[in-house]
C-alpha cells in the first residue's frame, strides 16, 4: 500500500509535466486545427536556456526562470510568426509539415550551439523532499504538482472568465465569423502561441531536474504529451489534463510492477490501445457540434 | 450621398466570376433587398462588402470612403456589421457570450455598459432570454437566427448586412425575424437584405433589387418588382436555375 501511494505522487508529478505540454498541444490545436509537432521542442529550448543561464553562467535560479521564459515568449512569437502564419492559408498538411520541421530545426540549432551532452539542472528547492507518513514527497515533484495546479486555474479563469478568452474561444470555433465581428483573428493566434510555448517552456524547466537536459527530451515528452491528448480525446482542454495524469500513473506503475526498460512503452501501448478501442479519447463524445 | 454604393463590382471565386460589375446604392434609413435564386451572387456581394471577399475591380464606397480592399476586421470597425448565412453562432459559446462578442469591434467598453446592452438584446429578443445560458450548438435554427441577429446589433452598426435570415425555419419563426427587421429598421438602422424568400423580403424593403447570375437585372420598389414577371422567374429561379 505504501508502495502504491508513493507511485502514484510520482506518476501524478510526471503526469503534470504531460500534463501542461498536452494543453499546449490543444490550444493550438483548437485555434488554428493543426497538430504542432514542435511543442515539445519549446520545453527543451526552455531547459537548456536554464542550463546556460542557472549553470554555466551561475545567475540566480528565478532570474534564470524569468529570462528563460521570456525567452520562450519570443519563440512562440517567432515561431507563429515563422511557420504559422506564412502557410495559414493552406490545408492542415503543410503547416504539420512545417511544424516538424521546426522542430528539427530547433533540435538542431542546439545540438549546434551546445554540443550533444546531457546536462543537469538542479531543482528548485535545496531541500529533497519531506517525509509525509509513509510517503516521501519529492520536493521537485510538489513543484511541478503546484505549479501545474496554478496554471490550470488561471487558464480556467481566463478562457471561462474574462472577455479575451472568450474572444480567443470564438477565434477556435469559427475563424471567419470571429473576424466579422471585429476579434483580430491573427492577434489571438500570436498569443495563443505565445502562451502555449510559455506552458511548453514552464513544463521544461519543471521536469529538467528530474530528467537530464538533452536534445532528445522534447520528443520524448512531445511523444508522452501527443498520446495524452489521443487517451483524452483530441481539442479537449479537461481530457489533455487528465490524460496526461493518468499517462504518467500508467507508466510509473508499470516500471514498478513490469519492466522499467520498458517504462517508455507503456505509454504507447495505452495509445495504441485508445486508437483501436476508442478512438475519440475519454471525452472524445463532448465535443459535438451542430452544423 | 448614398451610405453604401457599389460601382460595377466585380469578385472572382478562383476561376469563376460570381459577381460581374453590379452597381447599386443604399441610402441611410433604407432597407434595401437583393433578390435572386441560388448562385445569383447575393452572398457574394455581401461578402465583398463585409471584406470577406475581395473585389476583383470595381468599387465600394461607404459614406463616400473606398473600402474595397479593407479586410474584415476594419470594416466592422467603420460600422457595417454582417450577419451571414448560416447564422455562425459560435457552438461553444452561450447566448449571452455570442450576443456580447457582438460589440468587439467597438474598443474596450465597461463591464457595466456592455451587459446592459447585451440584457437590451434580449429585451428585443424576449425569445431567446430564456437560453441565455445556453451553448450556440444547443439551440434551435430560430434561436441560433435570433442570436446572430443580436449580435449583430450589438456592434451598434450603420449597416447591418443580413444573408438569408429566414433559410430554414419554420414560417411562424420566419414572422418573427421579419417583424424584427421592421423594428431594427424603426430604429434607424440601414439594412441591406439577402432573401430568397422575395415576399417577406419585399414586405419589408423600401427598395428591391434582383440579381441573376452575377448581373443585376431590375431594381425598383416592392410594388413594381412584385408586378414584374422577370422577379417571379428570377425568384421561382426560373431563367437561373438553368443557366448555373
Amino acid at each position: 500500500m505504501d508502495l502504491v501511494l508513493q507511485l502514484l505522487f510520482t506518476g501524478i508529478g510526471i503526469g503534470a509535466v504531460y500534463a501542461l505540454v498536452a494543453l499546449g498541444f490543444v490550444l493550438i490545436f483548437r485555434a488554428t486545427n493543426v497538430v504542432n509537432f514542435a511543442q515539445g521542442e519549446f520545453s527543451m529550448v526552455a531547459a537548456f536556456i536554464m542550463v546556460v543561464f542557472a549553470v554555466d553562467l551561475g545567475w540566480p535560479y528565478w532570474l534564470s526562470f524569468i529570462v528563460s521564459l521570456g525567452g520562450m515568449a519570443l519563440l512562440g512569437a517567432l515561431f507563429n510568426l515563422g511557420v504559422y502564419y506564412p502557410l495559414r492559408n493552406r490545408s492542415f498538411l503543410p503547416v504539420i509539415i512545417a511544424t516538424i520541421g521546426a522542430s528539427i530545426f530547433l533540435a538542431n540549432s542546439v545540438l549546434a550551439l551546445y554540443g550533444p551532452q546531457p546536462q543537469v539542472l538542479q531543482g528548485w528547492f535545496d531541500t529533497p523532499g519531506i517525509q509525509l507518513g509513509p510517503v516521501y514527497l519529492d520536493s521537485q515533484y510538489l513543484l511541478i504538482i503546484a505549479v501545474t495546479i496554478v496554471l490550470v486555474a488561471f487558464q480556467y479563469w481566463f478562457f471561462e472568465h474574462t472577455l479575451l478568452g472568450k474572444k480567443l474561444q470564438a477565434t477556435s470555433q469559427d475563424k471567419e465569423m470571429a473576424s466579422l465581428i471585429g476579434i483580430p483573428v491573427s492577434a489571438m493566434i500570436m498569443l495563443t502561441f505565445v502562451y502555449s510555448a510559455l506552458l511548453g517552456g514552464i513544463a521544461g524547466i519543471l521536469v529538467a531536474p528530474v530528467l537530464f537536459v538533452s536534445i532528445q527530451m522534447g520528443a520524448t515528452i512531445a511523444l508522452k504529451a501527443f498520446a495524452a491528448t489521443i487517451i483524452g480525446g483530441f481539442g479537449d482542454v479537461a481530457g489533455a489534463i487528465i490524460g496526461g495524469l493518468a499517462l504518467g500513473v500508467i507508466e510509473t506503475f508499470g516500471a514498478a510492477y513490469i519492466s522499467v526498460p520498458y517504462k517508455d512503452g507503456f505509454a504507447f501501448l495505452v495509445l495504441v490501445a485508445f486508437l483501436i478501442f476508442r478512438p475519440q479519447g475519454l471525452f472524445g463524445e463532448r465535443v459535438a457540434e451542430k452544423a | 450621398m448614398s451610405l453604401i454604393a457599389l460601382e460595377t463590382l466585380t469578385v472572382r471565386y478562383g476561376e469563376i466570376e460570381a459577381v460581374h460589375g453590379i452597381s447599386l446604392a443604399v441610402e441611410a434609413g433604407e432597407v434595401v433587398t437583393l433578390l435572386g435564386a441560388n448562385g445569383a451572387g447575393k452572398s457574394t456581394t455581401l461578402r465583398a462588402i463585409s471584406g470577406l471577399a475581395k473585389p476583383a475591380s470595381g468599387d465600394i464606397l461607404f459614406d463616400g470612403r473606398s473600402i474595397a480592399g479593407l479586410g474584415p476586421e476594419a470594416i466592422v470597425k467603420l460600422g457595417i456589421a454582417h450577419v451571414p448565412e448560416g447564422r455562425r453562432v459560435f457552438p461553444g459559446l452561450t447566448a449571452r457570450e455570442n450576443i456580447m462578442l457582438g460589440a468587439a469591434n467597438r474598443g474596450r467598453l465597461a463591464r457595466r455598459v456592455l451587459s446592459d446592452e447585451t440584457d437590451g438584446m434580449f429585451d428585443l429578443f424576449s425569445d431567446i432570454r430564456p437560453f441565455a445560458d445556453a451553448l450556440g450548438w444547443t439551440l434551435s435554427g430560430g434561436q441560433q437566427q435570433m442570436v446572430a441577429v443580436a449580435r449583430g446589433l450589438m456592434a451598434k452598426p450603420r449597416l447591418l448586412l443580413l444573408d438569408e435570415p429566414s433559410l430554414g425555419l419554420a414560417p411562424v419563426i420566419v414572422q418573427k425575424v421579419f417583424s424584427i427587421i421592421a423594428e431594427i429598421r424603426r430604429r434607424g438602422t440601414t439594412v441591406l437584405l439577402v432573401e430568397q424568400n422575395a415576399r417577406m423580403a419585399l414586405s419589408v424593403a423600401d427598395r428591391g433589387y434582383v440579381l441573376e447570375t452575377g448581373r443585376l437585372a431590375l431594381s425598383g420598389k416592392p410594388e413594381e418588382l412584385w408586378r414584374n414577371d422577370d422577379v417571379r422567374n428570377a425568384y421561382l429561379g426560373g431563367k437561373a436555375a438553368k443557366a448555373v
